[in-house]
């Protein structure tokens, strides 16, 4: 019961955290330089048209009773109308969410797949030739900036070997729309489309390869440290002694406590990837949510830039929050701590 | 009976298999997203790409500037030029088969003039709700509220649209925005097929155009959006691309003329490239201190070194060919000519003399040519700070006289195809306060001029007034004249029928391209 009553703790907490953020990018997206009434209309527009579009989006009236109207409509999920796309913001979002979501659900897969047993290996031969090819593509993976590894990927696979595609979600000649989910793959799938499903996939390799290059690299050296740490405990030691088979004691017994700050760095890994995916998605043409913020704070669109950071906050939020529920079902010291504190 | 209903079906199958390959696809990347397309709304280079194909005008525009019937097959102007009559094509329908009629025309105007946004401004006290009525089903009349001598040449920006359609989905008013702003409701040769925003849009052809189809034409044409180069080139490389946009790099030019598959085309085009000096603060208010800058300019290493364009005289690009001044001198480098100007103004003797000189931040062509500037500049006594800005940052300086820089690099091209688009946008005191007219010329025979040439309808005494406004312009110096900006697009080879438009992405009406190496 104590743990339910800090969970619901966390979650005031987490709503205290969204307000404020509200708040900050409310007031940022005020003082970014340029009129959007001016940008929404054109640079031909006369001083009069102007005037009367900042009349009507309220941008004459005082701040708080701007930020007021926009926190009531939020409250009833309007999230306004886009300058940009002149539709509302939070019919956009429905689209470009959930092709970020898909592209950050194939990376995490990617870097998980590969960075914990990359991890587990550096530390299993620990300082020997495969410990340090492990590391030395993880710190690769990390210090490399992921728009980077997209147009090397794209320059090697698309342009010179013609093997994956370079832009967009779906091949010109594959006619699918994902309005089941947003998700390409799992809608062809609900729809029995092994085409389109293939397709989606090969559109979806190469950008979520650029992305999980640096969460692999991440998640391989906390793997990689975390089993080294625990690999000195008693335990360990004892579970040798007890000459249970090397691979039982790696995988069963050492593993387990070693993916504590793994968990950690994968849900915060997976609610950044959110926003940063800009570069990538900009890349590989992919309309995604990343690349909709950064166009929207280019063309100051107040009510895009609002939406994209409340979506992106409130799933840092919600992805925190789980990977609390989750560390306390791997631990349940974890759980007890966050009962009595 | 079976067998032979098998071997129908089989013939069926591959003459519908034939037929698909038959169809010819255009693939071209634009570098900033679609961000509308109603035509009330529009107002960048890819609103109006996808608007002329979706849409129809009354009448558009030639590679020389001509107007052209479109919907309407004829039109004639009231001996004042007060009142237009366009007589519509009676075979023009909508892409959902309704016939385009003049009441539509009438809604549209109505609809545009409402929303207010768009190119609506260009109408501002020339149209008012009730000046536009329909005659009959096929005739419609413009009744302007004064004399507007370049008003045919803004009517292609009045898309029509199918006024029971849109009805049918106004929401609160809202003159059908919403609806608008997702479907096509227009009768162009092309057909809205899909559109994922941030990504691309598919078009297919309307089968039942008006003007009917030529040989060869693209069936289908796919926008995808990048303003990534390698993105572009591994498009171009893995043959998904026939065309790209007009702003890569020329790297990415020179790469793709090395595919057998492609060819570089490059057109001279309406827009210039102007330095702007603010005319009202010290020491741009000097005219001799203005002429001091344009001697100090190094066009040549500009146009041929930095960014490829042709030789600038005046305001006004040569592709108005009746109303240029064809005498006017091509302007040149002179650093001696610069001094002697300089010792002439109000300012010489007094040390080195401040200059302000701004350029869009990231666009590195504009920030080797500030360099430039700042070098030769600095060599005749002035002391220039170089202060790069963000687009948007610029457009909110230029709207007031004492932010504006001394010297702003700008980009201006025709919005309309009438020298009035170059004139009364950039120089005339009423248009004051936009980064289009930074300058801040606010001269009253300057104004007088323009607003000469609007009242005349005799096209060759309006031709006199513009060749005395540009000499008029050349003399008060309010820019340097660096060039004429030259449209680049590398196209695969089979692509034919590319032709500059002096008018927003008018060039881009998939109508007049086809397909030349057959399917």
């Amino acid at each position: 019961m104590e743990y339910f009553f800090f969970i619901v703790r966390r979650l005031m907490w987490s709503l205290l955290v969204l307000v404020g953020l509200s708040i900050v990018i409310f007031m940022i997206a005020r003082v970014v330089p340029g009129d959007p009434a001016r940008i929404a209309l054109g640079p031909l527009a006369t001083t009069e048209q102007v005037a009367n579009l900042r009349h009507k989006m309220g941008l004459d009236r005082p701040l708080y009773v701007q930020y007021a109207v926009y926190i009531g409509g939020l409250v009833r999920g309007d999230f306004g109308q886009s300058l940009l796309t002149q539709r509302s913001v939070a019919l956009d979002l429905r689209t470009a969410f959930p092709a970020t979501l898909e592209l950050v659900l194939a990376t995490i897969v990617i870097a998980t797949l590969l960075g914990i047993p990359t991890g587990v290996l550096a530390a299993r031969f620990k300082d020997t030739w495969v410990d340090n090819i492990g590391r030395v593509v993880s710190l690769l993976g990390v210090v490399t900036p992921s728009f980077f590894i997209a147009l090397l990927l794209q320059l090697l696979v698309g342009y010179y070997l013609h093997f994956l595609p370079v832009n967009g979600r779906l091949d010109p000649s594959v006619s699918f729309t994902p309005d089941i989910t947003g998700l390409v793959l799992v809608d062809a799938l609900i729809r029995g489309q092994p085409g389109v499903w293939f397709d989606g996939l090969r559109h979806l390799l190469l950008p979520a390869i650029s992305l999980a290059a640096a969460s692999l690299g991440q998640i391989a050296r906390i793997t990689r440290s975390s089993m080294i740490d625990v690999s000195r405990k008693d335990y360990v030691e004892a579970a040798r002694a007890f000459g249970i088979p090397d691979l039982v004691t790696t995988f069963k017994y050492m593993l387990k406590p070693s993916f504590i700050p793994t968990l950690t760095i994968l849900g915060l890994e997976f609610a950044s990837l959110l926003g940063n995916a800009f570069l990538v998605e900009m890349v590989f043409g992919w309309p995604g949510m990343a690349a909709y913020g950064v166009r929207a704070i280019l063309h100051k669109d107040f009510n895009a830039i609002m939406g994209v950071v409340m979506i992106t906050g409130a799933f840092f939020v919600f992805v925190n929050l789980l990977i609390d529920v989750l560390l306390g079902t791997v631990d349940p010291r974890i759980r007890i701590r966050g009962a009595r504190s | 009976m079976k067998r032979v209903g098998i071997t129908f079906l089989a013939l069926g199958a591959v003459w519908a298999a034939a037929m698909a390959s038959a169809a010819t696809t255009v693939t071209l990347n634009v570098v900033q997203i679609f961000g509308t397309i109603d035509p009330a709304k529009v107002t960048d280079y890819t609103g109006y790409m996808a608007a002329v194909n979706l849409y129809d005008g009354l009448v558009t525009v030639d590679k020389d500037g001509a107007i052209q019937p479109l919907l309407a097959s004829s039109w004639e102007a009231s001996p004042d030029a007060t009142t237009y009559t366009f007589h519509l094509r009676p075979n023009a329908t909508f892409h959902n088969g309704a016939p385009v009629t003049a009441d539509d025309v009438v809604y549209s105007v109505k609809r545009l003039l409402a929303i207010d946004q768009g190119p609506s401004y260009l109408f501002k006290g020339v149209l008012g709700p009730d000046s536009v009525t329909a005659s009959d089903a096929h005739t419609v009349v413009f009744h302007l509220q004064k004399v507007f001598s370049p008003f045919l040449a803004t009517v292609p920006l009045i898309f029509v649209v199918d006024s029971k359609t849109v009805q049918a989905n106004v929401k609160d008013g809202d003159w059908g925005q919403a609806y608008v702003a997702d479907h096509d409701v227009g009768s162009g040769p092309y057909m809205l097929e899909s559109w994922t925003r941030g990504s691309e849009m598919r078009l297919k052809r309307f089968d039942n155009y008006a003007l009917g189809w030529g040989k060869d034409p693209i069936d289908n044409l796919r926008f995808v959006v990048t303003n990534d180069e390698a993105t572009v080139r591994s498009l171009a490389a893995s043959g998904e691309l026939t065309m790209t946009s007009e702003f890569q790099a020329n790297e990415t030019y020179t790469a793709l003329a090395k595919m057998s598959r492609f060819r570089v085309v490059e057109q001279p085009t309406g827009t210039a490239f102007y330095l702007k000096m603010n005319t009202q603060v010290a020491p741009t208010d000097d005219l001799h201190v203005r002429k001091a800058i344009a001697c100090a300019t190094d066009y040549a290493t500009i146009r041929t070194t930095i960014y490829p364009g042709d030789a600038l005289a005046g305001p006004l690009p040569a592709v108005f060919k009746s109303d240029y001044l064809d005498t006017l001198k091509e302007p040149s480098f002179d650093l001696n000519c610069a001094k002697d100007e300089l010792a002439k103004s109000a300012y010489a003797g007094k040390g080195p003399i401040p200059l302000t000189f701004t350029y869009v931040a990231g666009a590195s062509f504009e920030e080797e040519i500030g360099l430039l500037m700042k070098s030769n500049l600095e060599k005749v006594g002035f002391k220039v700070s170089l202060d790069p800005e963000p687009w948007n940052r610029i457009t909110e300086i230029a709207s007031k006289v004492s932010t504006t820089p001394n010297v702003t690099e700008v980009f201006f091209g025709a919005t309309y195809a009438s020298p009035d688009s170059m004139f009364f946008t950039q120089y005339d005191s009423a248009a004051s306060g936009t980064w289009s007219s930074m300058e801040w010329l606010n001269n009253p025979d300057v104004d007088k001029m323009i607003a000469d040439a609007r009242a005349t309808t005799d096209p060759a005494q309006q031709a006199a007034i513009y060749k005395k406004l540009q000499q008029t312009i050349v003399d008060l110096q309010p820019d340097a004249f660096l060039l004429v900006q030259k449209v680049r697009h590398a196209m695969d080879k089979c692509l034919t029928g590319y032709n500059y438009v002096p008018v927003q992405s008018f060039d881009y009406n998939f109508h007049n391209y086809s397909w030349t190496c057959g399917n």
